[in-house]
């Protein structure tokens, strides 16, 4: 099963990927539409820990403890993709499933797939339509960097290993030698403010 | 020290006063820079390595660090490009306004030379001779206001020369070999790439607009290019705008000189009208100080209760009144916001530069006047009083009073003024330390030649809140002075350096045994406070004065300079002015130019053969000392002292 994956170490921050949630689970598919309106959602937020930046979503777990919660039926699977799917129709937000979420991936709001203007659960859905079209999902589709990659495990592992042991075995260059500095003169940065250096 | 012990009570600063200030912060919620800065995290690091280009609307193109996603703008421009040019507008920036402060100066002396300017006069005749001579002005049997009116014509000319020349300032103050130097390069580079590159400045407000040009969409895209010209806007500046600026405002307002005054919250009085003066343009801010000692303004004050007027400084406003005027100097750029959540401040003027807008809202929570005066600084939710330097007396008196007015709406219950002063020698322009050694700096290079003081270290301003406020201003400063570097230096800096107590007669103990013995002899800290941070071309200067003297270059002397807390574009600008000058610099936190390979490589490597100074990034103090303390030796050794 596809998922998405986080090569946290090129995570820049930029935020691409929140817009693109934005714009694409927006009834207007448009940025300008989906700017001022409070129905907005925004399924992927990149939190800074210390130096380090994570774009944080849904990890669509199998058994989700979300889904096993939910006492109204609104979080269900959709067998084929594999996603973890939230039908703001049925969900009463008692929180049940932001509760036992153990990734705090689900928030709380009036959105546009609110029935009467109430507030409802909502989170990553994979961008379920994206994905069985052959698409990535969005944020993937808006990371420059390469720190949001859409793949299977199986084969994103063999590259990783392959990488890494070309740099140890070979002497092969990792991280450009700029950004390696740049990433450590931040992880002291950090470090001080902490007082830990 | 007790001043070290503090570093682990508050990540955010090691002041004391602010310290006590952020805990009222914290348990009343005044949103403040630090909070600001951790709701902004985690920050775009496309922004902090300068590989994010908005020029045109094809964009905005960023660049993937990682060599795998996109490699080129869509016009095709590089990372390095990119970078450089980011890098160009922000020279541009810096130097601007810097210059504009300067040019304000020359319009003032102007009109005050041709008397359409009456609040205003020449309080330094002396300096007017000096500066006069100095451009080859005559001064024999001629009228102080012809003078004036030639030393203006000379400043304002240099904003707007036309001529490919090096703009006059520059030629009559930079040190001939200095000047040889850039000229050589300039023909060097065109002799070995056909390609015109210039250093030189030619005129102030022309460098700047160049790279306005040269960085608009499609046209400079050679990183070597952009850097050379970002050299060269901010030569502009520092013997150009900034040294105007300087050397202008001392004619007009006084040649501080030495003084000592007290640095820190502790200044602000429970029982006076607490006027702080913010920014950067003395020309307001030294009318502020002179107007709250009318007998009107006293007497208006004592009617509401108060018992006087007490006008302190922020900033590098602040600066410029405290070496002039005396006045207490309230804090640096950090602590413009714990100023007002004293409750104490009646009124803040501000004019222009380094002015949180964050303060109008934050004044709004209190009985303060946040009062906003320049044309090119306004601010909502501030009281706007236009300042205008032709009826500046009127307008001055207008500010206090509207300080006096606020003055019985305070809130005593709020108020919280912590009781943390230290008192601080100021005042060491060129003209206070030559005066000190006896007219020549044959003693100072004495000194130097035979190792008593190893070497001078330049410091320039600025907070950041990216790093604990003072924190690495106070440990480099220190640890410099252990090593018997001679540290010097202005804006933010030397605020902070006042606040520590390293002004104060008796830092001379924390100094090695070769500067302690000359500062005793002389009587003087061993740090000196120059002056704002436009008055890093006082250390220019000095640098200048020490070359001619010995006929070498400024490259070859044991200098070298920091901006440890750096903030703004101005402190771009001062750094690539120390570097064309030929004294490396160190910064910290580290510039956005580590997206573009080559750009880093030019400004920290290659600089250091084609311009004598180049720029090299330290996270940690003492490591910063260390390395600093290396060049000096090297240079040390290299001119075989």
């Amino acid at each position: 099963m596809k998922r998405i994956f986080v090569d946290y170490k090129k995570c820049l921050a930029c935020k691409a990927c929140e817009t693109a949630c934005a714009v694409e689970h927006h009834p207007g598919h448009s940025l300008l539409a989906a700017l001022c309106d409070h129905k907005t959602q925004v399924n992927v937020r990149v939190l800074g820990i210390d130096h380090e930046a994570f774009p944080l979503s849904c990890r669509h777990c199998d058994p989700a403890d979300c889904l096993n919660a939910c006492p109204s039926g609104a979080i269900s699977r959709d067998p084929e993709s594999g996603a973890v799917l939230l039908d703001a129709s049925f969900c009463k937000a008692c929180a049940m499933c932001a509760m036992v979420c153990p990734f705090d991936a689900i928030s709380f709001k009036v959105t546009h797939r609110s029935q009467y203007n109430r507030d409802v659960a909502y989170k990553c859905d994979l961008c379920n339509e994206r994905i069985k079209e052959g698409k990535n999902p969005a944020c993937v589709e808006a990371c420059h960097s390469g720190a949001l990659v859409y793949a299977e495990h199986d084969s994103l592992r063999g590259k990783h290993a392959a990488k890494s042991l070309r740099t140890y075995l070979l002497g092969a260059e990792g991280m450009p030698a700029h950004v390696e500095l740049f990433r450590e003169l931040r992880r002291k940065e950090f470090a001080r403010r902490r007082g830990d250096e | 020290m007790d001043k070290v012990k503090a570093i682990k009570d508050d990540h955010r600063s090691v002041d004391p006063a602010a310290v006590e200030m952020l805990r009222i912060a914290d348990r009343e919620g005044y949103s403040n820079v630090w909070e600001r800065y951790e709701k902004q995290q985690p920050q775009c690091s496309y922004g902090q390595l300068g590989t994010c280009c908005r020029i045109c609307s094809m964009g905005p193109c960023r660049i993937d660090p990682f060599g795998e996603g996109p490699t080129h703008g869509v016009c095709g421009a590089t990372a390095d490009t990119i970078v450089a040019r980011n890098l160009a507008r922000m020279a541009a920036v810096g130097s601007s306004s810097h210059s504009d402060h300067g040019r304000k100066v020359a319009l003032l002396l102007r009109a005050v030379a041709n008397g359409t300017n009456t609040d205003y006069h020449i309080t330094d005749p002396d300096k007017l001779m000096a500066v006069a001579a100095r451009l080859g002005i005559p001064t024999d049997d001629r009228q102080q206001m012809e003078i004036a009116a030639d030393v203006a014509k000379v400043a304002i000319d240099c904003f707007g020369n036309q001529e490919e020349e090096p703009l006059v300032f520059l030629q009559k103050y930079m040190p001939v070999k200095r000047f040889e130097r850039l000229k050589g390069l300039e023909s060097a580079l065109y002799e070995s790439t056909g390609a015109k590159t210039g250093f030189l400045p030619r005129g102030i407000d022309r460098e700047a607009v160049d790279i306005l040009h040269r960085t608009h969409f499609g046209c400079d895209h050679d990183p070597l290019s952009l850097v050379a010209q970002s050299i060269r806007s901010s030569l502009s500046d520092g013997w150009g705008g900034s040294l105007i600026a300087t050397e202008l405002q001392d004619i007009l307002l006084g040649t501080p000189t030495i003084k000592s005054v007290k640095a820190n919250l502790g200044v602000l009085e429970e029982e006076s009208v607490n006027v702080v003066v913010h920014g950067h343009e003395p020309i307001l801010s030294a009318k502020v100080a002179e107007m709250a000692l009318s007998a009107e303004n006293r007497q208006a004050a004592e009617a509401v209760g108060a018992k006087r007027v007490n006008v302190v400084g922020l900033c590098c406003t602040g600066n410029e009144v405290l070496l002039r005027q005396g006045v207490g100097m309230a804090g640096n750029e950090s602590h413009s916001e714990l100023a007002i959540m004293t409750g104490a401040v009646d009124a803040m003027v501000v004019d222009v530069q380094c002015i949180f807008p964050a303060l109008a809202d934050l004044a709004s929570c209190f009985h303060t006047k946040f009062i906003t005066t320049s044309e090119q600084a306004k601010i909502p939710g501030a009281l706007h009083i236009q300042f205008d330097e032709h009826h500046a007396d009127v307008i001055a008196s207008r500010i206090i009073k509207t300080a006096i007015d606020a003055f019985p709406n305070r809130n005593k219950g709020r108020v919280y003024i912590p009781k943390h002063t230290a008192t601080a020698v100021v005042g060491f322009t060129v003209e206070e330390i030559l005066k000190a050694l006896g007219g020549t700096p044959q003693p100072l290079i004495d000194l130097i030649v035979n190792g008593t003081i190893k070497g001078v270290a330049g410091i320039v301003g600025c907070n950041n809140v990216k790093v604990q406020q003072d924190h690495f201003h106070r440990v480099l400063t220190m640890e410099l002075l252990k090593r018997d570097i001679l540290v010097i230096g202005t804006g933010c800096w030397a605020v902070a350096a006042a606040k520590a107590g390293l002004m104060d007669l008796s830092a001379q103990e924390l100094a090695g045994p070769g500067l302690k013995a000359v500062c005793k002899q002389l009587g003087i800290p061993p740090v000196l406070h120059m002056g704002s941070c436009v008055d890093c071309s006082r250390m220019l200067n000095l640098a200048g004065a020490i070359a001619d003297h010995l006929k070498v270059d400024i490259s070859d002397l044991p200098l070298v300079g920091s901006a440890p807390e750096w903030t703004t574009e101005k402190a771009v600008a001062i750094g690539a002015y120390f570097v064309g000058s030929g004294i490396p610099v160190h910064l910290w936190p580290l510039p956005p130019i580590l997206g573009g390979p080559a750009v880093t490589r030019i400004l920290t490597r290659d600089a250091k053969d084609v311009l004598g100074g180049w720029f090299f990034v330290e996270e940690d103090p003492v490591a910063a000392a260390d390395q600093m303390e290396r060049i000096v030796m090297e240079r040390r050794s290299a001119l075989g002292i």
